[in-house]
């Protein structure tokens, strides 16, 4: 018990306190911002390494050495009834008060708190955006080899979110190769020079990720969803299959089986999407918007590995990407990435322009189906504009006046009054190119295509002739503004939102113009694009229903 | 040896730091139970200038009375087509009016209702919410509309959404007469019965404040939200007709196989399980983990074996469903009809070897990383937060549901894991299958899993009769 006594009367045990709650909080200052201090891996280690040597050092340090009116001097030579070693004492404490408020605060704001943003010299900053509507975090960059990168911060979450998207879609293709975009989706999750099929997948989820893939007619996207910690794993094998892919033939054949799947479960087995493939086919006879993204069903069986060597080369450059992320990163943290990983890729040609143009209709498409089902489907598709038509706006704020909510025209006249429905939605597709306006609705059993086909022409017919109310146009803009900011709640929706503006309407800043821009519109523009579009010379239409007796 | 005070400070600091390195904490929240035991939860969260609601009244579709499977969603739907002073029209317009969202459907055990709506229109939100829970219309006609629609519906669903069917077949099957058995949605023939009166009496007997429990969590001041919940349901009678006890449903012993026949079906879908375990179920994490790594993510078990292997499917997923006095626990998956029986046949070996074997510990530190990697976008949006809340009110959980689930799941150990998979999976010899397919061709094959019962898909119920 004396040697205990000695041992907190020379402040011993006060010493020990201290060096082991400021290396506590060292450690995680480093563990925390050792990324942006480009501070190399083995810091962690090293620092714990030197702590611990440290210790006993300074036991003993404390045990030999006394802190006196005249200095440092050695315990032995002080004489006790002269000691200040209480006083000392007294320093000490407060020193472990501090540091300790000091770690409790750390800890707790380490969420209210802004990160540190280092500046690490030679990485770009990236660009800030130029409107004041736009949240000023936001960053951009293009490297050299043409691929663009925008960041949005958000630490609201110890998350991050990946968009990848990718010039390429059903409108690249032609008879022969139609799905080829979709397979290509699929392929470039199996193997590489370095991985294995399979282990892309088994890696991120490993590191705690998870991704997911889509085609459409104009874009292939790729999205990541991972915990912070993934941040580097993440970057290593994106660009180690967007530069390394390589085709196993057991894992093309097998795939092609899985795609064959997924075309039974989404089209054979859906009367919706059997209906719409149709649709669309008739709707347009030149522009490639005709083929089902899924690609018809020979061309599954035939593709060849050549085929997708060259979709590869041509369409997967990086001058032809665009990546967003949003979530727990700074913009230098992946900036400073992508020079690592994503500058080496090499800019390719860009592919070759979609030349064909869809002439104007001249007269009323239909095609039919014949297929078991209870519920008969009636689709009414219009050509309507790309995404950057000026008329794509109003036409945005119509379609909700007629299939957006309860409360919508075509949903009380058709669904609620006269029963004709079961339900009415549309949409527009605002791609690349010139595109549909597009209804799709459910009958009842035993319901008339043709009646309600009558019916809903005549609504909309009535929007041409006596226009939409300012109470109709307001409620149009609400909807769209809410959605706006349902999108923005998550990551993901800020990822998205970010990357579709980028690509379909050149800027990602006209994400954050959307609720002036809807506020512009007048009822007299919702009227014209009525005229303009809903014409039945424009119009194409695709019954489902049970082979006629 | 007497503690200084502030050793213990430090202790509790470390401790504290440690435990917020993995998982999520759920953020503090304002709880208020009225006399009439309504239950109010309240977090404010600025992020966006949305406010989001979720209500719950206990209850559900295990509440449906004998024979009218679908009466608590019907009614669910029905609370928006008109309330208090609005007609349906009306109702549906002072929503979109001002692009809100707001929708009712019915859960196994409650009837949840979603609201999410501009922070500015948080008491017009209110207003809807107060006057669809009180004072709904239920008028005639409406309700014959709703009813019929939702008959034609389910039609429309056997035409092209089968796998939003499977479970609804497979459970049925699995449970019998158990209520955890009840469609949420009824069956063509059991709508078909409700009427608007009979309506409107389980309306009238099964809600009540002493049901209720409100989530609201978003941009609005949650003082003055409160005070407005409060004067709105402080004084609604408690419901007079008790809710049913539910016992814990008994395993299926041997096997049996129902076959719903869709002639010309392209493809065969099929649900092979049997009862699982609760919400309540101690090991929890170690489920979780067992469950991702068999079918509960991209390169699960099932998932390799049956898509990426062999080609054989577009997905394949082991589902467990938890509800407070117990579950079932299965895999789903379809192929076409052809490959009907070998996809089947590899499910039902990879199951037993799962049962067998268990999982390698590399890839447990794999599902561990995964699942908390996956957890905090959870939590992301005040409707989600609300949500939680909501549940974890319903299920008579606490906040250390959530706060506790990320050390949980990092101390879950191999052998934790490979008994709660030998005890909540099924042994092979117990396997209740429910198959939709075309039944001319499958029919002969498919009788080697066990007794069958055949039905077609388009009779107006999800049991054989």
């Amino acid at each position: 018990m004396a040697l205990f006594a000695e041992l907190r009367r020379r402040n011993v045990l006060k010493v020990a306190l201290l060096y082991a709650v400021a290396s506590a909080l060292i450690l995680w200052f480093v563990q925390n911002n050792g990324d942006q201090l480009g501070l190399p891996t083995w810091t962690n280690l090293f620092l714990i390494l030197l702590l611990l040597i440290g210790f006993p050092v300074a036991l003993l340090f404390a045990w030999t050495y006394e802190v006196t009116p005249s200095g440092l001097r050695k315990a032995v030579n002080v004489d006790q009834t002269q000691s200040i070693v209480y006083k000392t004492g007294q320093k000490l404490n407060a020193a472990v008060s501090v540091l300790l408020v000091l770690g409790v605060l750390a800890l707790l704001g380490e969420g209210l708190l802004p990160k540190f943003e280092f500046l690490v010299p030679g990485v770009p900053q990236g660009n800030a955006p130029v409107s004041e509507n736009s949240p000023p975090e936001i960053r951009s960059l293009v490297l050299d080899n043409g691929l663009k990168i925008i960041v949005w911060p958000d630490h609201d979450i110890p998350n991050v979110v990946m968009y990848n998207f990718v010039r390429t879609g059903g409108r690249n293709e032609y008879p022969g190769i139609t799905g080829i975009s979709h397979f290509f989706e699929h392929m470039m999750f199996l193997g590489t020079e370095k991985l294995e099929p399979g282990e892309f997948d088994r890696t991120m989820e490993a590191a705690g990720g998870s991704n997911n893939a889509y085609t459409s007619n104009d874009v292939t996207v790729y999205t990541d969803w991972f915990p912070r910690s993934a941040l580097n794993v993440i970057f290593e094998i994106e660009a180690d299959r967007l530069e390394n892919l390589r085709t196993y033939a057991d894992a093309v054949e097998a795939e092609r089986q899985v795609v064959q799947s997924e075309r039974r479960s989404r089209v054979d087995d859906n009367n919706f999407f059997k209906l719409y493939e149709q649709v669309r086919a008739t709707a347009f006879v030149a522009h490639p918007y005709q083929f089902p993204v899924l690609g018809w069903p020979s061309d599954i069986a035939s593709w060849t590995e050549a085929d997708l060597g060259r979709w590869y080369q041509t369409f997967y450059a990086p001058n032809n990407r665009t990546m967003v992320f949003a979530g727990d990163v700074t913009a230098a943290e992946i900036f400073e990435l992508a020079e690592e990983f994503f500058a080496p890729l090499s800019a390719q040609e860009p592919p070759p322009a979609v030349r064909t143009i869809e002439p104007e209709q001249q007269g009323t498409r239909r095609v039919a189906v014949a297929a078991p089902a209870q519920t008969p489907l009636l689709h009414m598709a219009f050509h309507a504009g790309s995404a950057t038509d000026p008329d794509t706006p109003p036409l945005n704020l119509l379609l909700n006046i007629l299939v957006g909510g309860e409360s919508s025209r075509l949903h009380r006249a058709l669904v609620e009054d006269d029963e004709l429905v079961l339900d009415i939605n549309g949409f527009q597709d605002e791609g690349f190119d010139p595109g549909l306006a597009y209804f799709y609705l459910t009958l009842p059993p035993g319901g008339d295509a043709a009646v309600v086909e009558r019916r809903v022409l005549e609504e909309l017919q009535r929007v041409i002739d006596d226009g939409v109310t300012e109470a109709e146009i307001s409620k149009a803009r609400n909807i769209v503004l809410a959605d706006f900011w349902r999108g923005l709640a998550t990551i993901d929706g800020k990822a998205s939102a970010l990357g579709r503006h980028e690509v379909f309407l050149g800027d990602y800043e006209s994400l954050f113009a959307l609720p002036d821009e809807m506020e512009a519109i007048t009822v007299g523009a919702l009227q014209e694009v009525a005229a303009k579009v809903f014409r039945v010379e424009n119009l194409t239409v695709g019954v489902l229903q049970e082979a006629a007796e | 040896m007497r503690i200084p005070r502030f050793t213990v400070a430090v202790l509790a600091a470390l401790c504290c730091g440690s435990a917020l390195a993995e998982g999520v904490t759920l953020p503090a929240v304002e709880r208020v139970t009225l006399e009439n035991g309504v239950v109010l939860i309240l977090h404010e969260k600025d992020d966006v200038p949305l406010i989001g609601l979720e209500a719950s009244i206990r209850g559900g579709a295990v509440s449906d009375p004998a024979g009218l499977g679908g009466m608590a969603n019907l009614l669910a739907g029905m609370l928006e087509k008109g309330a208090g002073e609005r007609d349906a029209a009306e109702f549906a317009e002072a929503i979109d009016a001002v692009g809100g969202s707001l929708g009712a459907s019915a859960d196994l055990e409650s009837i949840a209702i979603s609201a999410e709506f501009m922070a500015r229109d948080a008491d017009l939100m209110i207003e809807l919410l107060v006057d669809m829970l009180r004072a709904p219309l239920l008028d005639d006609d409406e309700v014959r509309k709703l009813r019929d629609r939702s008959i034609d519906e389910l039609r429309a669903a056997k035409d092209s959404n089968l796998r939003l069917l499977m479970p609804i077949y497979g459970n049925g099957f699995l449970f019998a007469d158990h209520p955890y058995g009840n469609s949420l949605y009824g069956s063509e023939e059991s709508l078909e019965k409700i009427t608007p009166a009979v309506l409107r009496d389980y309306y009238n007997n099964y809600f009540g404040g002493d049901r209720l429990v409100i989530a609201v969590a978003g941009d609005f001041d949650a003082v003055a939200i409160i005070e407005k919940l409060t004067a709105a349901f402080g004084d609604w009678r408690a419901a007079s007709a008790p809710l049913p006890v539910i016992e814990p449903p008994a395993a299926t012993t041997g096997r049996r196989v129902l076959l719903v026949d869709k002639p010309g079906a392209a493809q065969s879908y099929f649900w092979i399980g049997n009862v699982g375990v609760g919400v309540n179920h101690a090991a929890r994490a170690e489920l979780d983990i067992a469950n991702t790594l068999f079918g509960g993510r991209f390169t699960s078990i099932l998932m390799d074996e049956l898509r990426t292997k062999a080609g054989l499917t577009y997905g394949a997923s082991s589902s467990l469903r938890r509800e407070a006095a117990g579950g079932s626990v299965a895999m789903i998956s379809s192929t076409k009809t052809d490959t009907s029986i070998a996809a089947i046949d590899l499910a039902v070996a990879l199951l037993a070897k799962f049962r067998d074997e268990g999982v390698p510990d590399n890839l447990i530190a794999s599902g561990k990383n995964y699942i908390l990697g996956q957890y905090a976008p959870r939590f992301e949006t005040a409707q989600q937060l609300a949500g939680e809340f909501v549940a974890i009110e319903n299920y008579g959980l606490d906040a250390s549901y959530v706060n506790n689930y990320g050390a949980a799941i990092v101390a879950a150990d191999g052998e934790a894991i490979r008994s709660v998979i030998e005890a909540v999976y099924p042994a092979s010899d117990n396997l209740v299958f429910a198959i939709i397919g075309d039944a001319d061709v499958i029919r002969e094959q498919v009788a080697k899993y066990g007794p069958v019962t055949e039905m077609a898909i388009t009779d107006p119920n999800f049991s054989p009769q």
